[in-house]
């Protein structure tokens, strides 16, 4: 086994990986939002509710 | 004084608007200059054969280039900064001295970093690579200036309200440690006035790498010096202004996210497809090419986001001439983010490279994209910095037909071009013989040229509108109550 | 994951640190010893060429020219040996360009002679009918600057190692060296005895004044480094 063929397995290897990181992370993100275990669409607000008299979505005294 | 509620302080913001304008102004003066100057060679000695040193096409192309991206967009990313950065974070910079200190040193550090830019780069003094075109002594200037940036930012996210930093806010650290690393190192360089023990000019330097070596992080650096200064914080600016103005939440958070780090991951990757067929490894220019390609789907999802964002709400599109500016900006962001790609692709780099069809690749993301989200930008803050409504509307809109139009004759003849001169410059007769002088390959672009130089200069023409637009808003329109500015920019007839 | 990040800017900032420097590790280092091995016949720069080449620097040539032959059939025919990396050795910055409103200079010293330069900078159309080019005059009258040249080869010299007063091989079998002045007055000297043999083909009057009074013109240096690339 060559240099050569060991960068093409780890190169194969490496998509894979960062493939399935990033569609389980899609699925996490998702599927979190559906089970209501975090509202992830709420932080939009920060921009909508933006003025220095509104209240921030997450106060930053409040722990999480 | 005393009992006053708190209020956003747009202080520095206000600054960097006005220098957003001015540098706007200058740096597509050049472009235009430079663009006349292509389609009709006498323009370079317009100010007499005496100045022609100064006036001549080569002198001025690195002073548009820098014009417009360290001038006029660097501007816009700040003056977005000093606003959308309180806002998000609902911290106000009049609840810090320090902070409001460092936000005016910024501004006055910055224009003393332009003043000698000019006047640099005006007498020739350049290291050559592009858009690092500066010598140490500014070199170490540009540093202070962006370490003042990034201790702002800190400072203001130190002091906080909201827990959750907003989407905008991620894309401004971003483009601020992305310039950061590439620039420091891109600069690497010996000051040879004190290497060779006192002689020559004080000024001059040579680049710690050489060759292939150079051009491997002179393209690393230039590459991402778009991503990070005409992408990254532009999204930045898109993400809350669209939003803001049209009174909808972002499509999806979530895309967002996956956008945000999708693109963080894949961009720094795609700065060998400007080295495809060059001396550098084999291996890199296929990376450069297939990490551009998939560059596509981060830079998508952000713009899909933006689109998916008016759902429903079309109508606004059709009525707000800043929508309108928003909406063909986020789709010259796919245009530009596809077009790239297609010209990563090492055949299609073969005849690209070198000719006009990259100029035209760059101007149709800059001034589609860049430039029209800056101004949008601006347009949305306007009112809401000097408490009156925009001047007129009609003139917005009237802007956006014109800057428009000069962006596709811009774009078009430029592709034509471009795509001639390379198949011209390939073409063989029937003894496998080349079929074409070089110069003839010059000669038939001329009208093309010209086309081109009448849509820049359509578009400087909307830079006018726009400036003057401005000027009215800031010292004659109707004044504006509070209650007016929660969505939708009250705008004048 | 990721959205934690959020909350916490610091962490935030190494993460996305971390991400974009990630690629540059992996793309840009591997290469750095390999890419500056000069090829046989690769010279540095003279002090007269180094000065010449800060000319070309300070007008932007390489706004419009590039100096890179890609290996097609078409380049090769009209420009001369595709480019290869050890070519490129001494040249602190590269100069590749990105645009080609003009044609590729990389080896114009092979097709080019002093003359042709003369007039071509004097008068663009005149020697191409048609050229877009602009004229450079004042070149003729500025003085080049050699004290910023010989700086620049002391520095490469010390710190790069850049090999001057040393034998190398060129690709004919024979051995050329490239001097480095051991004083500036020395290396005055030099520049003007280079600048003698340049000046005695050129025709403009002006320029072979200056020459004899000691002072070397800016296109004078400009033409030692364009007939130095081959």
């Amino acid at each position: 086994m060559n240099i050569g063929t060991i960068q093409a397995y780890a190169y194969f290897f490496f998509v894979a990986f960062l493939v399935i990181v990033l569609y389980s992370y899609i699925y996490h993100l998702y599927s979190s939002q559906r089970k209501g275990k975090r509202d992830y669409e709420k932080y939009s607000n920060i921009a909508l509710n933006d003025d220095i008299t509104d209240q921030p979505v997450e106060d930053i005294s409040k722990n999480d | 004084m005393e009992n006053r509620p708190l209020e956003y302080d747009y202080t520095v913001a206000k600054m960097f608007m006005l220098t957003t304008v001015l540098l706007g102004i200058v740096g597509m003066l050049v472009g235009v200059i430079l663009a006349w100057e292509m389609a009709f060679p006498a323009v370079n000695t317009i100010a007499g054969s005496g100045l022609a040193e100064y006036t001549n096409f080569s002198r001025l192309r690195p002073l548009h280039t820098d014009a417009v991206i360290f001038g006029f967009t660097l501007s816009g990313i700040w003056s977005t900064w000093y606003y959308v950065g309180q806002r998000v974070l609902k911290v106000s910079m009049a609840e810090s001295k320090f902070l409001m200190f460092l936000g005016k040193l910024h501004f006055g550090l910055y224009l003393l970093v332009v003043v000698s830019v000019v006047v640099s780069l005006l007498l020739g003094v350049t290291t050559s690579k592009e858009y690092a075109e500066f010598e140490w002594p500014i070199d170490i200037a540009v540093v202070v200036v962006w370490v003042t940036w990034g201790m702002s930012i800190f400072g203001l996210i130190g002091i906080r309200r909201e827990k959750s930093l907003y989407i905008s806010i991620w894309y401004y650290i971003a483009t601020f440690l992305g310039i950061a690393m590439l620039y420091l190192f891109n600069n690497m360089e010996i000051p040879t006035f004190f290497a060779s023990g006192g002689i020559g000019a004080w000024y001059h330097s040579v680049s710690m790498y050489s060759g292939t070596n150079d051009a491997l992080v002179q393209w690393w650096y230039g590459h991402n010096a778009v991503a990070f200064g005409f992408t990254v914080p532009i999204v930045a600016m898109i993400y809350y202004f669209l939003p803001k103005e049209s009174g909808q939440a972002v499509y999806s958070y979530k895309l967002s996210l996956l956008a945000f780090w999708g693109l963080m991951f894949v961009y720094l990757w795609a700065g060998g497809h400007h080295l495809i067929y060059s001396t550098v490894p084999d291996w890199m220019q296929t990376m450069g090419s297939v990490f551009s390609v998939v560059l596509i789907l981060p830079s998508w999802g952000s713009a899909i986001n933006m689109l998916l964002t008016m759902k429903g709400e079309w109508q606004q599109v059709a009525a707000s001439p800043l929508i309108k500016f928003m909406i063909l900006a986020s789709t010259f962001y796919m245009f530009s983010t596809l077009e790239g790609p297609i010209q990563a692709i090492k055949s299609v780099n073969a005849l690209a490279h070198f000719t006009d069809w990259i100029v035209g690749h760059v101007h149709d993301g800059v001034l589609g994209w860049v430039a029209f989200m800056i101004m949008a930008s601006l347009f949305h803050m306007a009112p809401r910095v000097f408490k009156r409504e925009i001047y007129s509307k009609s003139l917005m809109n009237t802007q956006f037909w014109i800057q428009t139009l000069g962006v596709v004759l811009y774009f078009t003849s430029m592709w034509i071009a471009g795509i001639t001169q390379g198949m011209m410059w390939r073409a063989h007769d029937e003894f496998g013989n080349l079929a074409y002088s070089f110069i003839d390959t010059v000669a038939v672009l001329h009208p093309y040229f010209t086309i081109r130089a009448v849509g820049g200069t359509l578009y400087f023409l909307g830079m006018f509108l726009f400036a003057f637009n401005m000027y009215k808003t800031m010292t004659s329109s109707r004044r504006v109550e509070e209650s007016e500015l929660q969505n939708a920019s009250p705008m004048g007839a | 994951m990721f959205h934690w990040l959020e909350k916490h800017p610091f962490f935030f900032a190494v993460a996305v640190f971390v991400t974009i420097a990630f690629a540059g590790l992996i793309e840009i280092l591997p290469n750095f010893a390999e890419a500056s091995r000069p090829v046989i016949g690769t010279k540095p720069y003279s002090t007269l060429e180094l000065a010449g080449r800060h000319v070309y620097i300070k007008n932007s040539c390489n706004a419009c020219h590039s100096q890179l032959v890609r290996p097609f059939k078409s380049e090769t025919d009209r420009y001369g040996h595709y480019s290869l990396s050890g070519e490129y050795a001494y040249d602190r910055p590269f100069l590749w360009g990105s645009k080609r409103t003009g044609p590729d200079l990389m080896r114009v010293g092979n097709y080019r002679t002093t003359d042709w330069h003369e007039n071509h900078m004097k008068d663009p159309s005149g020697v191409v009918p048609g050229s877009i080019m602009p004229a450079y005059t004042w070149m003729f009258k500025n003085t080049a600057d050699i004290d910023t040249a010989y700086a620049e080869q002391i520095t490469v010299n010390k710190v790069f190692n850049t090999p001057y007063n040393q034998e190398l091989p060129m690709a004919d079998g024979t051995k050329a060296t490239v001097k480095m002045a051991a004083t500036l007055d020395e290396a005055h000297a030099d520049a003007l005895a280079e600048a003698k043999v340049i000046a005695a083909d050129m025709k403009d009057q002006d320029v072979k004044d200056a020459v004899e009074a000691g002072q070397i013109p800016e296109i004078v240096a400009l033409i030692a480094y364009l007939n130095s690339l081959k």
